[in-house]
């Protein structure tokens, strides 16, 4: 996650999280008994389930609805999602592999220096939040790409949003925020 | 005293007498006024001489009726219900305020918060309390008063995260610019409550010193301002020689010992500390520091750098001594005598061997590198294949024949190699692979959809593609593992378990008894269907049901509905019926008000003549004629005036004879007219009685 290059800024997709269905009731405590890896949580009413390989954890809900986070990428998402039915195919539910959707994507951006965030909520008043008691970063809503970006004070970015899919987006994310920063920017680069 | 001009005369000179409360003319003496309103003050003697002004004191936003006197009502019956919300809210507010210690002012503001979050429908899904606090913390931001979220959620015993949220959203939507916090703000609260006796104020003007200096080094962003006010404190103590341990520290400023310790020490190491206490009264270092944990990053980053250098340091290192150490080999070999006859034998038989083994391209470095597949695997992408093609071939069950890995399965190796490269490089795609996936496909299909392979994305069907079975056949344990599992989980969540039980036998008990009560699931608001045979009696049930609102006068609705909707129950009643064809008439009136009005007047003769025929007719039947006139009515409206003559003869011919048309949608059609002619008839009971005229006339 180290950003050594001065000129271009590394952007890199940390978390994608997809939902998908299967399209038959799925009875948890089956899986629960049966699946390596499992966590039940029967006051919820789901069960977690964790693959190495795709390092993913899926909730499955007993209507057959399946959440899975914690791939590093979109095509990651949609094998891990495919494994987990053949798993629960496997267990002896009569699954279907259907309406596989990206809902969230989640990535990482450092810049070389750091931010003052107050300066920089004061700029951006409506878009930019900053609570300290709540939370160290500022966050930052895009309307119109559809995304928050969190702003931390030493220089480091959270890029959320489905529009991050494709990587020119996020791109565009990047470079819609850099005028502010360089607003604000600390010389960092001169202590070193 | 309006200086009004007299209608009569047209003279100026008016006088008003405030005693009779009569204005008159002076010039020809007609009363303007009688009975003036004054707006003056009057004083009651009470008991025991003391006097008081007569009056009430009655509220801006109050109820719209008058509030009721003596008995101190407070279940406000008839009142709106956002009226109600709103003084609700108000309670709430100054409960909350009070203990707060806010001032008037600061509720005041609040409440008109509260006022427009009500307004914009935010309240809707959220518990008031939450809603009341963001807005009083709002207050608190605005007028920069010392109270920290963390003091509301202790109130509330909430969870500081959820009011945040709700702040946050209140702050959005109302477009308010909440001022970031400044820890000075915090330092007087919390120096008071540390109690330092008459050195409170050194002992805060310390601290706040301290807190600047804190800002300017940049170890504020990003933390919670009370942490630092408390580290902030404790060194003004220990300056002006008051003994506060951390313990009270944190027990006044509410944050965790490592916290304070963490701000303390990063403040050991700005240059600052480094100062003597008077040194730090008279001096400001001009130098600035760098945000602490940018501090940090930076540390951690050269290490990483520095790691990183090491190790290929001692690659390139180990790289030097392999190579010596080859070199030396062959040196040695070279040196040694050589094996001849049956001994140059054995040495050529190793040599294959160990080719196997390596199973790639024999150069001395890839041998040893291979051992350590696992760290290099990613840099020998012909190993890679390789190996892929070799795991391919064991599911495959040797599809592939002509491979020369063949003879290789014997080894162990690869087997090994196999298991721990398929965990780290995933499956590559293959030919092998892929026709083993198609029988697997062309299977399921055949058995359940008959969907295309063709479409990829939209179909239902699992694609196989790129996933190992076996490997997730690791995921399922095996019916041992299950038994285990089973008792395991059946002892962990026992009681679990028994709540369920307890609860089903409750339930069947209940059945049992006939006292069942089903727990029905939020079960969404539908208005049932309200029955009545008529629709006045509809409008009246639905009146009951909801009263609408405080300002419509129900009696007079229910005048209006008693006269027409009931040409059923009184068909005799001549003087209602009459009524009621006016009534129709005025509404086919409005109705027509953008078509014809000549043909409008036609329609509504014929309608008046057909009504003469209704009365005549039997009771039920009526309700279907009313009906009936009505889309004779409209039909009529846009033909021409000779065809309005044959329908409605026709209809009246057919009268006796009408099909039984679904009541409810008739009494709902007929409901929604009444209620039409409720609203028109309202106006004009108001009024504009210039209408009747009208009808006479066209008669």
């Amino acid at each position: 996650m180290d950003s050594s290059n001065d000129e271009a800024l590394d952007i890199i997709i940390t978390n994608v999280v997809a939902t998908f269905r299967t399209r038959c009731h799925l009875n948890l405590r089956t899986i629960a008994l049966e699946g390596t890896n499992v966590i039940y949580k029967p006051e919820v009413g789901k069960v977690l389930m964790k693959l190495r390989k795709p390092m993913i954890t899926a909730s499955i809900w007993s209507s057959g609805k399946i959440i899975c986070t914690g791939a590093t990428s979109e095509d990651e998402a949609k094998l891990g999602a495919r494994r987990l039915a053949r798993c629960l195919q496997k267990l002896g539910f009569k699954v279907r592999f259907s309406a596989f959707k990206v809902v969230n994507v989640l990535a990482v951006c450092s810049m070389p220096f750091a931010v003052n965030l107050i300066n920089f909520t004061k700029n951006n008043r409506p878009i930019a939040s900053y609570e300290p008691e709540l939370h160290p970063a500022a966050t930052y809503r895009i309307k119109n790409l559809k995304a928050t970006i969190q702003v931390f004070s030493t220089g480091s970015l959270t890029v959320t949003g489905i529009s991050l899919l494709t990587r020119l987006n996020t791109h565009r994310h990047i470079k819609y925020l850099t005028p502010f920063y360089v607003q604000l920017r600390r010389h960092i680069g001169l202590r070193d | 005293m309006s200086s009004r001009v007299c209608r009569t005369c047209g003279g100026s000179d008016i006088d008003v007498d405030q005693a009779r409360g009569s204005a008159v003319c002076t010039s020809c003496g007609s009363v303007l006024e009688d009975n003036i309103i004054v707006s003056e003050v009057q004083f009651v003697e009470g008991s025991g001489g003391v006097s008081s002004a007569v009056g009430q004191f009655v509220s801006a936003d109050g109820p719209v009726k008058a509030p009721l006197l003596g008995s101190g009502f407070h279940t406000s019956v008839g009142k709106e219900s956002r009226a109600q919300t709103l003084q609700n809210g108000k309670r709430q507010i100054q409960q909350l305020g009070s203990q707060l210690q806010l001032n008037q002012h600061c509720l005041d503001t609040a409440f008109n918060f509260f006022k427009l979050v009500v307004s914009k429908h935010l309240t809707r899904g959220r518990k008031t309390e939450h809603v009341i606090a963001a807005c009083l913390y709002l207050v608190c931001r605005t007028e920069g008063t010392p109270h920290m979220l963390l003091d509301l959620s202790d109130l509330l015993q909430v969870n500081v995260y959820i009011l945040g949220k709700t702040f946050l959203l209140l702050a959005r939507e109302l477009c308010i610019n909440a001022p970031a916090i400044d820890p000075c703000l915090y330092i007087p609260r919390f120096a008071h409550m540390l109690e330092f006796g008459a050195k409170t104020h050194e002992v805060s003007m310390t601290a706040l010193r301290l807190v600047q200096r804190m800002k300017r080094d940049w170890m504020h962003t990003g933390r919670r301002p009370s942490g630092l006010c408390g580290a902030a404190l404790l060194v003004a103590a220990r300056m002006h020689k008051f003994r506060r341990s951390v313990k009270d520290v944190i027990g006044v400023v509410k944050v965790c010992q490592t916290t304070l310790r963490k701000r303390l020490t990063e403040f050991e190491d700005t240059p600052t500390s480094q100062l003597t206490i008077d040194e730090f009264m008279r001096v400001d270092l001009e130098q600035e520091c760098d945000p602490p944990s940018f501090t940090a990053a930076q540390h951690k980053a050269k290490m990483q750098q520095l790691e990183q250098e090491l190790a290929k340091k001692l690659d390139e290192v180990e790289g030097e001594i392999s190579c010596y150490k080859d070199e030396i080999e062959t040196e040695l070999e070279k040196s040694r005598p050589k094996l001849r006859g049956i001994y140059a034998a054995y040495t050529k038989e190793v040599d294959p061997e160990d080719n196997g083994e390596v199973l790639s391209m024999p150069s001395e470095p890839e041998e040893v590198e291979s051992e350590d597949v696992e760290l290099q695997a990613a840099t020998h992408h012909l190993t890679e294949d390789f190996l892929c093609q070799v795991i391919q071939e064991e599911e495959g069950h040797g599809m592939k024949g002509d491979r020369e890995a063949e003879p290789e399965k014997e080894s162990m190796g690869p087997h090994r190699q196999a298991a721990s490269l398929t965990s780290i490089l995933g499956q590559l795609p293959s030919a092998a692979s892929l026709s083993l996936q198609q029988t697997f496909q062309t299977l399921d299909t055949s058995g359940g959809d008959e969907k295309d392979l063709g479409d990829h994305p939209q179909s239902e069907e699992l694609d196989l593609e790129g996933i190992d079975d076996q490997e997730i056949d690791k995921y399922i344990l095996n019916e041992k593992e299950v038994q285990v599992k089973t008792e395991l989980w059946m002892k962990q969540n026992a009681e679990y378990l028994k709540e369920q039980k307890e609860k089903q036998e409750r339930i069947n008990k209940e059945k049992e008894e006939g006292t069942y009560k089903e727990k029905k699931k939020k079960k969404s608001k539908k208005q049932d269907q309200i029955e009545a045979l008529t629709a006045g009696e509809a409008i009246e049930r639905m009146l009951e049901k909801k009263k609408i609102s405080s300002k419509i006068n129900y009696d007079v609705l229910r005048d209006l509905n008693r006269g027409t909707g009931s040409p059923t129950r009184s068909p005799d009643h001549t003087p209602d019926t009459t009524v009621a064809r006016k009534r129709l008439n005025r509404r086919r009136r409005r109705k027509t008000s953008d078509s014809n009005q000549d043909l409008a007047a036609n329609t509504s003769i014929m309608g008046k003549r057909f009504r003469h025929l209704i009365s005549s007719t039997p009771k039920k039947k009526t309700a279907h004629q009313v009906e009936r006139t009505v889309s004779v009515v409209t039909e009529t409206e846009t033909p021409a005036e000779t065809e309005s003559n044959p329908p409605p003869d026709s209809a009246a011919e057919t009268s006796p004879t009408l099909p039984t048309a679904p009541s409810p949608m008739e009494e709902e059609e007929e409901e929604e007219e009444e209620a039409e002619e409720e609203c028109v008839s309202a106006l004009q009971l108001v009024g504009d009685y210039g209408c009747d005229a009208d009808e006479e006339e066209i008669f």
